[in-house]
């Protein structure tokens, strides 16, 4: 895993020449400006969870996902004049996030298909213990698999199966959304999402049996 | 529909996003064939792990702040 360094932090980037008296800004906002700032926090703030999980699962990496939210709501900010209004504002966040990992990360970052796993199970463990766990452990493989086996299983996925089943089951849009967010017709979503599933149910049978379990009736 | 056809729904099935021809059609084939349903049945059980068992994580208090301070300033 390569750690980049922190680069893209807000606090880091050259400030604009408006920047230079901050002190003053609040008082310096137009009308303009008050209403634009009250529709962003409204629309677009509400969403910094998902956004955040969204580039945990893309970076694996706590400080880089911080970086990546940053920079996501940097340039949404800038260019919420031309985000549709009625339109689906999560969807629109996701894919500036998206684009902005691909330009500063991605070529950077593991070689595809390459996880971490040790990275994985010790960020679960790091966190596991804040987590509430009702599971009943004697109910069932599927039932009584970890989070981080899941997330390792899921994590295994070729990326274009895996970004659709995180679109669709985790952050829960549409086939129409994630179509435009990965730039490929519905038709290939529905496909990538019918071969990842499967993969996937593959993967975590894998687990079951490695462990000693029979999922026939799961 | 036959089970090739079937498949090529599967996914949208399991989440709601066939029209209501697909839906009948794809239920009409699943009643006959135990095959695709079993499959599809998978595919549905496959899609509530990962709900279920994905944790989401709450943004850093740290970033929550800079963002909305973000959102203070003119650009």
């Amino acid at each position: 895993m390569v750690r980049l360094p922190n680069t893209y932090r807000i606090t880091n980037m050259p400030s604009s020449p408006k920047k230079k008296n901050a002190p003053e800004q609040k008082n310096t906002l137009s009308e303009k400006e008050k209403i634009k700032q009250k529709e962003f926090q409204e629309e677009a703030v509400e969403h910094i969870n998902a956004l955040y999980n969204y580039a945990l699962h893309l970076t694996m990496n706590p400080d880089d996902a911080h970086d990546l939210v940053q920079e996501t709501y940097l340039k949404a900010y800038k260019f919420f004049d031309s985000f549709e209004k009625g339109t689906n504002c999560k969807a629109w966040l996701f894919k500036i996030l998206k684009n902005n990992y691909i330009n500063k990360f991605r070529k950077n970052a593991r070689e595809p298909g390459k996880v971490d796993y040790d990275l994985i199970k010790d960020f679960y463990h790091s966190i596991k213990d804040s987590q509430s766990d009702s599971e009943d452990l004697n109910a069932g493989y599927f039932r009584s698999l970890m989070h981080d086996e899941v997330y390792q299983a899921l994590s295994s996925l070729p990326e274009e199966f895996k970004e659709v089943i995180q679109l669709c089951d985790i952050e829960g849009f549409t086939y129409e959304e994630i179509a435009n967010m990965v730039e490929s017709p519905i038709g290939t979503v529905r496909s990538r999402l019918y071969r990842g599933r499967k993969l996937l149910r593959s993967r975590l049978n894998d687990f079951a049996q490695k462990h000693g379990y029979n999922t026939d009736n799961e | 529909m036959n089970c090739t056809q079937a498949q090529a729904l599967m996914s949208a099935a399991v989440d709601g996003e066939l029209t209501l021809k697909e839906q009948k059609g794809f239920e009409q084939h699943i009643r006959s064939c135990p095959s695709c349903l079993s499959e599809f049945e998978e595919a549905q059980k496959t899609k509530n792990i990962i709900r279920e068992k994905i944790i989401r994580f709450k943004a850093p208090q740290s970033l929550v702040k800079s963002i909305l301070k973000l959102s203070d300033s003119p650009l």
